[in-house]
């Protein structure tokens, strides 16, 4: 079989919309996995055709399987290779386009195929236009890359590669207090930005939370400037994208770095002092004035 | 130890605007550092004086990479020199080539032990130049790096991990992509600014890196402005934050949302 | 005639409304309100190489042109005015009469640390008697075996105490008015030398000027700068090009009063639109954003004269009249755009409008400046 889209995946099994979009192109679609042999079996049951297991030693990253994943994808050459938006992905990725000299693209918004050519909508400059890109020869695309799979049915059998590392080791890890969430999985989001003037008042907006049945996410100043939050909090281009049923931006000014990340959701709503605010013209629902008190407000009205 | 920072002198897009026809007007916006590249030319320079390294800038793009001001704002910020390779056609470049002419720049330049980048750049914001640089080169890469310490042959580096930090240990040449906010990048020093002129900014012709030829190409056969979906842009009076508060709940239980 | 800033004033430019953004905003307001001398900025700057813009490399200056002295001046002011001011009378009113008219001796002695920062300086002429008529001066040097003698007072002189370096102003000479007055480089901790009660002014008030007094302070021979009967002179050419750098001291305080108008006139709204809507505020911040820009032009044309090698007394005049009134005035209409808001303290506008005044009075008043340029017109 000669594959025509590969999915490269590391340490995580969150594939699911590669999944989905490698299947849509047609064709024979390949997994190689550089992470744990679990990955590689949920990802075998997902409704792939091959799998193929980088098996490195316990003691080294997925980054340090990047040329034998290169050398697997190189082997069999696909149309596409797909990743998610992780960091040890985008280097397992990378190595990959390299070593086909496929173009690369990160802000697909639909991908086809028409003959020998793959057409790629791409979304380019923080969002701002899309461009349509025809591409002769090999892609490599920067996907969301969605939840775990669920199984459907039939599963791929494993093809274990035995792998020279670079030389990358890990020494040690460290976890900091931040409590993990997963952000696709929430139907409710609420967004804290700058306005929120200390650390303190996150309290108010965590009640508020409760309120509503929401996750809390910020945007980047927040997680990263201010560290009030993990980063796997923070919304934006370089952050999460999701698209819940409501996202309650609290605070947020609403620059297109971070409303870029919730353009999928159902319904908007932002509460900002400023009238002015780029913020009000990408919500369904907009309340300009003091967020002191309307967060208050609105978690009496919800009782 | 010889260290390479690969930098980008480009626009912002917050001062960009798209016209309707999707095309991207860029004349009110003004070219700079890219805003992650300060923070990477920080990480840079700690582990240079550390280690007593040459600090060597690269820079590959269309006109205007090679200006005097691109290279003394880059070489203010702790770099012993620069080498710009500045061609026309490398202003509407794809990741991929970007990747492999920095990749020929570097082996122009011999005996590098490491290539340090920023997290993303500013306008295109990919993520990919760096980790494709680093399969281009055959060298290890990582991501989301906060610290690096060490000599060529035994870097300590740490990097964010979803939930804490990772340290590693690389023993050869590799890529490392700064974190946005690995570093407070410290202020230029009056000093350090109007000594940058005086300090070697070369201008190489892409002809001269012999890139290898090849590859898949891309066409660009239509723009538009993306389509949001439409938004009601309904404001709430908030004069009665109560009322305001409760009109905005029963608005979102009408619409199914809550 | 070219209008823009060289690659290496942007560069500065923005290097200095970095360090301003992030170190010197922050603290500004708690400055002013706890009338409290920021210490801690001084080694700062000092290490940005901010304290000695002007002068050679070789003598510890940054060997910069006077334009980029400029920026940075307006650039801290911008963020402080109180910090601006402790700048600019240390490197124009203190280290520039050293580097002007010092002996090498005294060169060697005082320029190296005070262009690098490391040792503060202040310029005492004003006294109690004797402000725009600064020949009127009482504070005497009396020649002895080993040294003068200075007996008097000196008042409002900004960095006192903190100065490690007073270039104090005295008359060997008493009775030959404006040509018996001398200058000294007087040390800090001088016996004799004492330093009165903090003056608490209306703004800057994170400046430090209070007054000095003089009582039997013993200064050794070659504390003299110059010769004797120069001190008139040697205050004149010092002020002239003080004035300067208080231009751009008035020009950030002006262009800070302007931002805070323009952002909160986006983001007020009154009647359901904000009130940059207005035809009445965008009239307000045409007309002081033209001010604002005319005042520019004439601050940096009077540096830039400075770096020609040609005259500037009556340009820095120019700039020093315009720019200090045009602070006073845009600050005036900023805390009207804010409307009741500006009046408190939890907007900066109200400290613009304290901060402005000043710039009108010292280093010459208004009345001043105009004598400069009307003598150049009507000689």
């Amino acid at each position: 079989m000669s594959v025509n889209a590969w999915i490269v995946v590391a340490d995580q099994p969150t594939v699911g919309n590669l999944v989905t979009v490698a299947r849509s192109l047609g064709g024979p679609v390949g997994a190689v996995v550089a992470g744990p042999r679990s990955v590689a079996e949920t990802v075998a049951n997902a409704g792939v055709d091959r799998v193929v297991w980088c098996h490195a030693p316990d003691d080294v990253p997925p980054e340090a399987s990047a040329q034998a994943v290169a050398d697997t994808v190189a082997a069999d050459p696909p149309r596409v290779v797909l990743a998610g938006r992780n960091p040890s992905e985008r280097v397992l990725l990378g190595a990959a386009a390299a070593r086909l000299k496929a173009a690369v693209l990160t802000g697909a918004r639909s991908v086809s195929v028409a003959g020998d050519s793959t057409t790629v909508v791409n979304a380019v400059f923080g969002d701002i236009s899309d461009e349509t890109v025809a591409v002769s020869g090999p892609v490599a695309l920067l996907l969301d890359g969605g939840s775990a799979p669920p199984p459907a049915g039939q599963s791929a059998p494993i093809e274990e590669v035995a792998v020279a590392p670079l030389g990358v080791k890990v020494i040690e890890t460290r976890t900091h207090g931040f409590e993990k969430v997963d952000l696709n999985a929430a139907r409710r989001v609420i967004g804290v930005g700058r306005g929120v003037k200390a650390k303190e008042d996150l309290a108010m907006v965590e009640q508020l939370a409760e309120a509503v049945g929401a996750e809390i996410a910020c945007s980047r100043p927040v997680a990263e400037g201010l560290n009030w939050m993990g980063k796997d909090r923070y919304i934006g281009s370089s952050g999460a994208h999701i698209s819940p049923q409501l996202y309650l931006a609290v605070g947020i000014s609403g620059q297109l770095q971070h409303m870029v990340g919730v353009t999928g959701a159902e319904t908007i709503v932002g509460i900002n002092t400023d009238a002015n605010a780029a913020l009000f013209t990408q919500t369904d629902y907009g309340l300009v004035g003091d967020l002191y008190q309307l967060v208050p407000a609105i978690i009496s009205a919800l009782k | 130890m010889r260290i390479v920072l690969a930098y980008k002198w480009t626009c912002d897009p917050e001062e960009a605007t798209a016209r309707a026809d999707g095309t991207v007007d860029w004349s009110r916006a003004k070219p700079g550092l890219s805003t992650y590249d300060p923070v990477a030319m920080e990480l840079a320079r700690r582990l240079a004086e550390e280690a007593g390294a040459e600090l060597i800038g690269v820079t590959v793009g269309g006109k205007g990479v090679g200006a005097p001001i691109a290279s003394k704002a880059a070489l203010s910020r702790g770099l012993d020199r620069v080498l710009i390779i500045e061609d026309e056609s490398l202003a509407d470049a794809g990741r991929s080539e970007l990747a492999a002419v920095l990749a020929e720049a570097i082996r122009h330049i011999g005996g590098v032990d490491l290539v340090i980048t920023g997290d993303s750049s500013v306008d295109v914001a990919a993520k990919m130049v760096p980790t494709v640089l680093a399969g281009e080169l055959g060298w290890p890469a990582v991501a989301e790096v906060t610290a690096v310490t060490g000599q060529d042959g035994a870097l300590r580096v740490e990097r964010a991990i979803p939930g804490g930090v990772q340290v590693l240990e690389i023993s050869g040449p590799a890529v490392l992509a700064a974190s946005a906010d690995a570093a407070v990048p410290r202020v230029p020093g009056m000093k350090e600014l109007l000594a940058a002129a005086k300090k070697p900014a070369e201008l190489l012709d892409l002809s001269a890196l012999k890139v290898p030829p090849g590859g898949a190409v891309m066409t660009v056969t239509g723009r538009s402005r993306p389509e949001r979906k439409a938004r009601k842009g309904q404001l709430i009076n908030t004069a009665d934050p109560a009322a305001a508060a409760a009109e905005l709940v029963a608005a979102l239980r009408a619409a199914g949302a809550l | 005639m070219d209008f823009e800033l060289t690659d290496e004033q942007q560069l500065i430019r923005d290097a200095v409304r970095e360090f301003a953004d992030t170190e010197v905003a922050p603290i500004a307001g708690e400055l002013d309100r706890d009338h409290r001398f920021p210490y801690e900025l001084l080694p700062r700057m000092a290490e940005l190489n901010l304290m000695g813009m002007p002068y050679p490399e070789k003598v510890g200056g940054a060997g910069a042109d006077y334009v980029s002295y400029i920026i940075v001046i307006e650039e801290i002011s911008r963020a402080c005015a109180s910090t601006g001011i402790i700048l600019s009378a240390h490197t124009s009113l203190a280290t520039w009469p050293v580097y002007k008219f010092g002996s090498q001796a005294q060169h060697d002695r005082y320029l190296p640390d005070m262009a690098a920062g490391r040792r503060l300086g202040a310029f005492a002429l004003t006294e109690p008697g004797a402000g725009t008529d600064a020949a009127a001066g009482t504070t005497t040097a009396t020649l002895h075996a080993d040294g003068y003698a200075l007996n008097g007072s000196k008042i409002f002189i900004t960095n006192a105490p903190h100065a490690d370096v007073y270039i104090v102003f005295a008359k060997t000479d008493p009775d030959r008015g404006a040509r018996g007055m001398s200058a000294f480089i007087v040390e800090k901790d001088t016996p004799g030398l004492s330093v009165g009660e903090a003056e608490h002014k209306l703004g800057i008030r994170g400046s430090s000027t209070p007054p000095l007094y003089f009582a039997d302070c013993r200064v050794p021979k070659d504390a003299l700068l110059g010769q004797e009967g120069d001190g008139f002179k040697i205050a004149m050419q010092t002020l002239d090009g003080g004035r300067i750098g208080v231009s751009a001291q008035a020009l950030g305080i002006a262009q800070a009063a302007l931002d805070a108008s323009v952002a909160y006139a986006k983001e007020r709204v009154q009647f359901g639109k904000p009130i940059a809507a207005q035809q009445a505020i965008q009239w307000m911040i045409a007309d002081m954003a033209t001010q604002v820009d005319a005042a520019r032009l004439l601050v940096y044309r009077a540096a830039s004269c400075i770096d020609n090698g040609r005259p500037y007394s009556t340009e820095g005049a120019m700039a020093k009249l315009f720019a200090s009134e045009t602070a006073t005035r845009v600050a005036d209409r900023a805390i009207q755009i804010h409307g009741g808001y500006g009046y408190t303290e939890s907007y900066p506008v109200e400290r613009n409008y304290r901060d402005a005044k000043i710039t009108e009075l010292y280093e010459g008043t208004s009345e001043v400046q105009r004598m400069v340029i009307s003598r150049s017109y009507l000689r």
